[in-house]
């Protein structure tokens, strides 16, 4: 397979085009040709969570999309998330003040998760907070800071 | 190209005082993970990089008869297929510990196969997408031999005994056979990965003779060794990149075979090159923790004294590399015994040599002894916290020394206050809700306190701030944080002024991240460069001429906040930037270090690329060893087995905390691995073919979210400047010991069924 085609994105509110072949996916374009490596590849199967992402506000794992399935629809990365003068999202507040990680590297994809969680109103409680929380993997074992952190976010989301 | 050197922002919550040491400061290179801007080893872009993929064997034993490489050959966009007959000559390497290479030359792409998953063969290509399809077009054809797939096969054998970790003293086999209450009983942990988020990985460059790695490591100076051996250039020539690393857990200290394929591709091409391992190829190229066996014997009084303790243990190994798991080194110092004896097989199968998971010895052997206490405490009657208590051991029983500092009492004490194990019903299956069978059990554990030596620089710079550099790492602990809280208090800076630039084997050299040893001798280091710093600040404000200061004759001056003035609070009180600004100075650096004064150059070299000048942590008068007392409770499904853990509580002793919000999530991290091992993980093998079926996330089951209740911990630990300069003990590996057996022993107290095989799934239930 080698015939390449463009393909348009938007991303983070900016659109990109690029040459690709139509098998890569979502993820190693963000990765590999737009420098937006803060998705993480864990597993590129689907089974850790780490390359979530939101695609037209939901969550997605990026190494199940192909690129091209997601043309003409609104992608939100980590880097996306901040506001444009770098004012955190309330989650990714909450997640540095409670401590929700130790390698980082499942963080990116717990926050879009953790974000789309409340937006889905699945944080109603400790236990609904997990059973949401539960498609994204951390070996580091930051799950109870993670709960704490969707938990405080949720209620500032609200209030 | 992008090098990691990132002021980080501000992420201070709570007050100042958290920016000293021991307060309880977010992590300094949070707000770089929380948007995505913090760059990991292979995340570098680089112009032209090429992109590797490994194949590997799919026997476990026999030879490789040939490899058909044509198709993938006339792929397009590859650029390279590299074979045993193909890759360039790479040299032997020495060891960890510093011994001289016993091959001429090393094969990192294997032609006889040793187990499944080794790696025979790799493709280069433009894109990683045209390296993966080439890679499926290779053909290999074997001529396959029979394999030991694990240490049940019946081929396994006895094994080797290690006669290096035989512990003996007293007559234990008479004082056991002489004893009144006597138990026996064989406890088996099972084959584990750390299975790091992040997999195995790295871009190697080639610049001339100059080769620069950007990898996940735990030691850039240790790997660094290694690329400098493989491929005759000197150690200075190679330069190891990792700025952060997303997880380790003793899997990422060492250059591995792919590692060597990538950087021999790099220069065969003349351009760079990205490999990154497949999650199923991490569960295959590198080992994770070997599948143990113990049998542990305690013969006791009626009173529940241990008289003697006999313990036998055997790992797996591979068959052509050695791996010990010391099983006996909780054994042989949780409790008085006056009589001990303890020795150790390994038994070779067809596997990748294992390697470290978090707490490599103490975690297996915590769980033969820590059951078997709890077993003999059942066997007399007596309740399993209680037993614990009348088996303290007061010193090192096998060392024969004062503990450095051991606040296991006190760990006990409150870990059961706040868990409430007064309340215990004792006798098993005495506790329900409903159809859940309710269990609680206590374990303890330890870690021994490795130390060794290190070295930092720290710079005062004209602004005021203050730089540290290291090659040391941050995988999680905290090194960014705690080092920027010790720096700043040292000098007598904000923490937010300071930048902590780790990741870079350009740096001042460091040792191995790895037996919870980094936090105690970086803080010392830091700690002694950034003294020598704050002595030449002062220095300077005292005698140069044009210093505001010079007038006051004083003979020293307080640094507190970024600014200096006298004691007693007379005369000129300035910025540290006006007061390098007066004296025409930029900057002032300091090197420290902790190695001894007479250390030469290869002294340096051998402290910091091997591990062979760890100070053992029963050097001089004391035994040195962080510990912790869990206490856990389980919900049993009465119907279906399913096993809960429900609530822990775990008091620990890891002396001085740095940072106790960081070292906190580490134990609670321990904790929840060790759930995972009592419950969930488990390498399962393919009897017909050697190979591991559940080499993914989703079948090598790791703790959810949905998993892990809420846990908390408590920290009863006090300095212990026998162990580290600023009184710290070890944090990372201590928690996940002692996890299983509090697990084990809470099923049986919740069942009344003993499961001393891990892990505890819900067939050995019903
Ligand atoms: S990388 Fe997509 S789910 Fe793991
Ligand atoms: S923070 Fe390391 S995997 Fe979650």
């Amino acid at each position: 397979m080698t015939s390449q085609t463009t393909i348009h994105l938007t991303i983070n509110g900016r659109d990109h085009s690029l040459n690709v072949e139509p098998r890569v996916t979502l993820l190693d374009a963000l990765r590999d040709r737009l420098d937006l490596t803060g998705t993480k590849k864990g597993c590129d199967h689907g089974q850790c969570g780490a390359c979530t992402v939101h695609v037209d506000g939901e969550r997605v794992l990026a190494c199940l999309t192909l690129a091209a399935q997601v043309e003409g629809r609104e992608i939100t990365t980590i880097e996306g998330l901040a506001g444009a003068d770098g004012t955190l999202d309330a989650v990714q507040a909450a997640f540095l003040e409670q401590d929700a990680f130790q390698c980082g590297y499942c963080t990116p994809g717990q926050i879009m998760s953790a974000v789309a969680c409340i937006r889905e109103g699945h944080a109603n409680s400790d236990d609904e907070i997990r059973e949401y929380m539960a498609g994204n993997l951390c070996r580091c074992g930051a799950y109870p800071n993670i709960v704490a952190a969707v938990r405080q976010a949720a209620l500032e989301v609200v209030s | 190209m992008t090098v990691h050197n990132i002021r980080h922002a501000d992420s201070r919550h709570g007050d100042a005082s958290d920016g000293a040491v021991g307060g309880r400061l977010s992590r300094v290179d949070g707000p770089a993970k929380i948007t995505g801007a913090a760059k990991y080893a292979f995340e570098q872009q680089l112009d032209g990089l090429a992109h590797a993929v490994m194949v590997e064997a799919t026997i476990a034993a026999g030879t490789v008869r040939a490899i058909d490489t044509r198709a993938a050959e006339t792929t397009p966009g590859v650029l390279l297929v590299l074979t045993p007959d193909t890759i360039m000559e790479i040299k032997g390497a020495s060891d960890w510990l510093g011994n001289p290479p016993t091959q001429k030359t090393y094969s990192p792409l294997a032609r006889t196969v040793t187990y499944s998953g080794q790696h025979i063969a790799a493709v280069v290509a433009e894109t990683f997408e045209q390296a993966v399809a080439a890679a499926a077009l290779i053909e290999v054809s074997y001529d396959e031999t029979p394999a030991i797939v694990d240490l049940s096969d019946p081929k396994a054998g006895d094994g080797i005994p290690i006669d290096a970790m035989t512990k003996e003293w007293g007559d234990a086999e008479a004082a056991f056979a002489a004893a009144p209450v006597r138990i026996c009983a064989a406890y088996n942990t099972q084959r584990e990965y750390q299975a790091a988020m992040e997999p195995h990985g790295l871009i190697a460059r080639w610049q001339g003779e100059e080769l620069t790695i950007w990898e996940p490591s735990q030691w850039l100076d240790g790997m660094a060794r290694t690329y400098a051996e493989w491929f005759g250039v000197p150690f200075e020539n190679v330069r190891l990149v990792s700025p952060y690393i997303g997880g380790g857990f003793g899997s990422k200290a060492l250059a591995l075979a792919h590692s060597a394929v990538a950087a021999a591709s790099a220069k065969m091409l003349g351009r760079p090159v990205k490999l990154v391992l497949t999650r199923p190829q991490n569960f295959t190229s590198y080992g994770g923790r070997a599948a143990t066996r113990q049998t542990v014997t305690i013969g006791a009084g009626r009173d529940g004294k241990i008289q003697s303790i006999v313990h036998r243990g055997v790992n797996e190994t591979a068959v052509d590399g050695m791996w010990v798991e010391p099983l006996a080194s909780v054994t042989s110092i949780m409790y008085a015994t006056p009589n001990f004896s303890s020795k150790q097989n390994v038994v070779r199968v067809n596997t990748v040599v294992p390697g470290a998971k978090r707490a490599p010895g103490e975690n297996p052997s915590a769980f033969g002894i820590e059951c078997a206490i709890d077993e003999l405490a059942h066997e007399v009657g007596i309740d399993p916290l209680e037993i614990r208590l009348r088996n303290y051991a007061e010193q090192d029983p096998e060392a024969k020394k004062a503990w450095s500092t051991r606040q296991l009492r006190e760990a006990f004490a409150s870990g059961a206050e706040r868990f409430g194990w007064s309340k215990r019903s004792p006798k098993p299956r005495s506790m329900r809700d409903g159809h859940q069978l309710i269990g609680w059990g206590v374990a303890a554990g330890t870690y021994p306190v490795r130390r060794a030596y290190g070295e930092a620089i720290v710079r005062i710079l004209a602004d005021g701030s203050v730089e540290v550099e290291s090659s040391s790492i941050d995988m999680g602990q905290g090194t960014y944080t705690i080092l920027a809280q010790t720096a700043a208090e040292t000098v007598g800076v904000a923490a937010d002024d300071v930048v902590v630039k780790l990741g870079d084997s350009r740096y001042a050299r460091a040792g191995v991240a790895g037996g919870s040893r980094l936090a105690g001798v970086m803080t010392g280091a830091v700690y002694k460069a950034a003294t020598s710093a704050l002595d030449q600040l002062v220095g300077l404000a005292i005698s140069d001429p044009r210093s505001p200061f010079h007038a006051l004759q004083a003979n020293t001056l307080v640094v507190a906040n970024g600014r200096l003035r006298s004691p007693r609070g007379d005369g000129p009180d300035v910025s540290i930037a006006e007061l390098l600004a007066s004296v025409g100075r930029d900057r002032i650096e300091a090197a420290g270090d902790t190695m001894p004064a007479n250390s030469t150059a290869e002294d340096r070299y051998k402290n910091y690329t091997t591990i062979a000048t760890s100070i053992p942590h029963t050097e001089g008068n004391y035994s040195r060893h962080s510990w912790c007392a869990h206490f856990i409770e389980v919900r049993v499904d009465e119907d279906f087995g399913t096993v809960r853990v429900s609530r822990v509580v775990s008091a620990l002793d890891s002396g001085r905390l740095y940072n106790p919000k960081l070292a906190e999530s580490q134990w609670k991290g321990g904790i929840i691995m060790g759930i995972g091992q009592a419950l969930l993980e488990e390498g399962i093998v393919d009897r017909r073919h050697g190979r591991i079926v559940n080499n993914n996330l989703a079948d090598y089951l790791v703790p959810t979210n949905a998993d892990i209740p809420d846990i908390e911990v408590i920290s009863v630990g006090i300095p212990d400047l026998h162990s580290s300069v600023l009184g710290g003990k070890g944090v990372g590996e201590l928690a996940i010991v002692g996890v299983a057996p509090a697990i084990a022993n809470a099923v049986f107290h919740a069942t009344g069924k003993r499961v001393r095989d891990l892990p505890i799934t819900l067939e050995k239930l019903i």
